[in-house]
């Protein structure tokens, strides 16, 4: 860990070189890349429009994507994917309702991430399918902006815990894009909202997508907007809506003799009859599913009717936001719009009469996502940077304790980038390991609990009960993504920990699949990686080396000869061709100048934070 | 078993001056202030050590704001500054543990039936409890600031109520998500 103390500000010229950087809505349903141009924000178009289905068709190794993917999927239903965001991070047998109506094959993994079996054999991630959908907005921005893209930030529902996130966020990697920040699909919203108005206020933003719920309580003051609170549900959306509809027109005796090919074709009607009710006041509906024809004429109230009990699971997930926030529904700003299921009347008049205001809905609900992402993507990049983002954990963060139940953390709505330590002691004489298990969610026990990762710390001296103190720290970094360290405190043996993501790829997955899909440039993959370690070797090089001849009294002997050392073991890597080594002896350099760098991070927090420049607060200490 | 690590001061990170009766606007105002300065979305150009910094500095501010704006929390931080600590294995009079039994008895036999009224009015006591308490919290640290560190110990014994309290709410809170 190194450290180059610059003051607040600075940044904003060093990054004074526009970008080419994109905001990615990767919905459910559909998908949007959205830029921002002169100042404002705006969706790029394309063939039919700014809106990429996200529906994915492979037929051999490239894969349709879009409309040309729907079309396909007509006749080739099993090898057309369609919401895969409800798969993200997400095991067979948290999937249970999809699968039943879904036209996939959806396959085991032992345990982790579902997959999706094609009629040639293969099976392929939900995170590859959504890469594909990724690399085709790309493609898109590409062509628009008229060359490669710099970086995306890519929305995710508030509500997504950890597995989705880094699921979302490894997709985007395999799409070759290099991702700035994943960003919460309501803050993306207030975002949009917020900078075309200059706001100051709280707001609800309700958020009803294809296939998730988020609602977020937000405050804007000054271009600081802060999350209050979220919730949610990432498993409601339009397209239960639509499967409620099929349902109530079709009856248990059509899902019995359903295909797959009939049920698509029935949920298409179910959509489409839903849209017609947003002007018309009743509809005829047609089904055909598997020979027998099911013909009806739905009202607008009976639409209510049938899609009630799902929106009052919106309604108890807005009641604990606003809890959580500590705000009552009188006394928001507003409530905004978001996704295009809030586009049906009567999920406008659910909302109308739960927050007893008319909501807004003056940006079109379905580009307001992607918008409020080119903002950040822009603000990221160095464009403005009079806003700041301060986004929360969405659920509790916590470790499994003796007995199944759930030590947590980091509690919900907490502010992030955040951490938390905690010291465990061991309970039998001579245990020389941990199994820790890592948990997301709010109930007390473990099995309520979503399983995020198993750690095993082995090495531990043998000592009596309670003698040996491992400390765990978690740590959530801006894209709200944990990551967790473990350490014994007594022994001062560094003791090795192995990470099993219950859900989330290992980075050697991640790999592995890149390598896969640049089947044929291999040797580029290889190249490029050289390059990156080899980039990042020199900053660290040229960091490690400034700051010690700048903070030279801070260093102390035995971490100089260490660092030293570590610094020719990377000269040496950095002058050879193979990246893992260069980044084994990166990460080598870290470590060694760790101590030197805590010391020269404490007296910089110091500083910052006491509001004074760095040399004051030197000059005091070395007196 | 788990405790707690020992954070920087929480106060200090957000440069307010050290006491329990904070104003919450003005916590928050701060909070705001301070994040504008160090949040990592104004470094993203900068090179990968400031942004490290700016991370670092984020995370302290944010978990400072976390300790600060729970009055329990705010509380245990300024009675540690004055030495006193609370452990894991505190015991408190065998009448309140006995009373706290009886009403987790009678809440865990409601949350069993799907007795939501009852639940919201063993919930709404003991938020009555927990106010009262925190009351008396504020009032003792009035007292201390005067000089009375005797006050030290009933703020101590306070706080520890207030954990089975708090633990309480949790599973009143349990209880209404079961609907």
């Amino acid at each position: 860990m190194l450290l180059q103390i610059s003051e607040p500000g600075e940044s904003a010229a060093k990054a004074a070189c526009k970008q080419r950087v994109v905001g990615i809505d990767l919905g459910t349903t559909n998908s949007l890349v959205a830029v921002v141009a002169d100042g404002s924000p705006g969706v790029l178009g394309g063939d039919g429009g700014p809106i990429v289905p996200s529906v994915v068709s492979y037929d051999g190794p490239q894969p349709l994507v879009g409309r040309a993917a729907i079309a396909r999927g007509e006749r080739h239903a099993v090898d057309t994917v369609a919401s895969v965001k409800r798969l993200m991070g997400r095991a067979l047998g948290d999937v249970g309702a999809v699968v039943a109506l879904s036209p996939n094959q959806l396959v085991d993994d032992a345990g982790r991430m579902v997959k999706v079996r094609f009629s040639d054999g293969a099976e392929r991630s939900p995170v590859q399918v959504s890469a594909a959908i990724l690399a085709e907005l790309k493609a898109r921005a590409e062509a628009a902006l008229g060359g490669p893209l710099d970086g995306a930030v890519i929305t995710v529902p508030a509500y997504f815990d950890d597995a989705q996130r880094q699921a979302t966020r490894d997709a985007g990697r395999l799409a070759g894009l290099e991702v700035l920040r994943l960003l919460a699909e309501p803050t993306a919203a207030a975002l949009a909202y917020g900078l075309d108005r200059g706001t100051r206020g709280t707001y609800a933003i309700y958020d009803l997508g294809g296939g998730t719920f988020d609602i977020s309580i937000l405050t804007l003051v000054d271009g600081v907007f802060e999350v209050r609170a979220t919730g949610g549900d990432s498993a409601l959306g339009g397209d239960d809506l639509d499967r409620a509809i099929v349902g109530a027109v079709i009856g248990d005796a059509g899902f019995a003799s359903a295909d797959a090919q009939g049920i698509r074709a029935a949920v298409a009607e179910a959509r489409a009859a839903k849209e017609r009710l947003t002007d018309a006041d009743a509809t005829a509906v047609r089904m055909v599913v598997a020979g027998r024809v099911f013909e009806r004429t739905l009202t607008r109230a009976e639409l209510a009717a049938i899609v009630a009990p799902l929106l009052e699971r919106t309604a108890k997930a807005c009641r604990r936001a606003l809890k959580d926030a500590g705000f009552t529904a009188a006394e928001l700003d507003g409530v905004v719009l978001v996704g295009g299921s809030t586009r049906s009347p009567v999920v406008r008049d659910f909302v109308r009469a739960q927050f007893d205001r008319e909501p807004m809905c003056e940006l079109d609900p379905e580009e307001v996502v992607a918008l409020g992402a080119a903002v950040q993507a822009d603000v990221l990049a160095g464009g403005t940077s009079d806003v700041v983002l301060l986004d929360v954990v969405p659920l509790s963060l916590g470790l499994e304790t003796m007995g199944g139940v759930v030590e947590k953390l980091i509690v919900r709505n907490s502010t992030i980038p955040c951490g938390a330590t905690q010291t465990f002691t061991t309970y039998a004489d001579n245990q020389t390991g941990f199994d820790l298990h890592v948990l997301q969610g709010e109930r007390e026990t473990v099995e309520a609990c979503r399983s995020l990762a198993r750690f095993q710390l082995r090495g531990v001296p043998p000592m009596v009960a309670g003698a040996a103190r491992v400390e765990i720290t978690f740590q959530v970094d801006a894209d709200g993504i944990l990551h967790v360290a473990a350490r014994e405190l007594t022994s001062g043996i560094a003791a090795a920990i192995d990470v099993t993501p219950s859900y989330g790829l290992t980075d050697e997955e991640v790999e592995r699949m890149l390598i896969e899909s640049f089947e044929h440039a291999e040797d580029d993959l290889a190249a490029r990686n050289l390059r990156i370690e080899r980039v990042e070797a020199e900053r660290i090089l040229a960091a490690t080396r400034a700051a010690m001849v700048s903070d030279a009294h801070l260093l102390d002997d035995d971490v100089r000869v260490a660092t030293d050392a570590a610094i020719a073991v990377l000269e040496a890597a950095h002058a050879g061709a193979d990246y893992l080594a260069i980044r084994a002896a990166v990460e080598a350099l870290d470590r060694a100048s760790k101590p030197f760098a805590e010391r020269r991070m404490n007296l910089a927090i110091t500083a910052a934070m006491a509001g004074k420049r760095l040399a004051t607060v030197e000059e005091e200490l070395s007196r | 078993m788990a405790t707690e690590t020992s954070t920087p001061d929480p106060f200090a990170v957000l440069g307010l001056e050290p006491r329990f009766d904070l104003e919450r606007q003005a916590l928050e105002e701060r909070f705001r202030e301070r994040s504008r300065e160090v949040h990592p979305d104004r470094f993203v150009g900068a090179p990968a050590a400031a942004r490290t910094q700016a991370l670092i500095s984020t995370r302290a501010l944010n978990d400072a704001y976390q300790v600060l704006r729970h009055p329990q929390r705010r509380a245990e931080v300024l009675l540690a500054q004055h030495g006193v600590v609370i452990g894991d294995r505190e015991v408190l009079e065998p009448a309140f543990l006995a009373e706290i039994l009886e009403l987790r008895e009678e809440l865990a036999d409601a949350r069993v039936a799907g007795d939501l009224a009852t639940v919201t009015r063993l919930a709404g006591v003991m938020r009555a409890r927990q106010r009262a308490l925190l009351d008396q919290v504020a009032a003792q640290f009035a007292r201390v600031a005067a000089g009375a560190t005797d006050a030290l110990a009933a703020i101590k014994r306070d706080l520890i109520t207030l954990r089975y309290v708090d633990r309480y709410l949790d599973e009143c809170d349990a209880a209404t998500d079961d609907e």
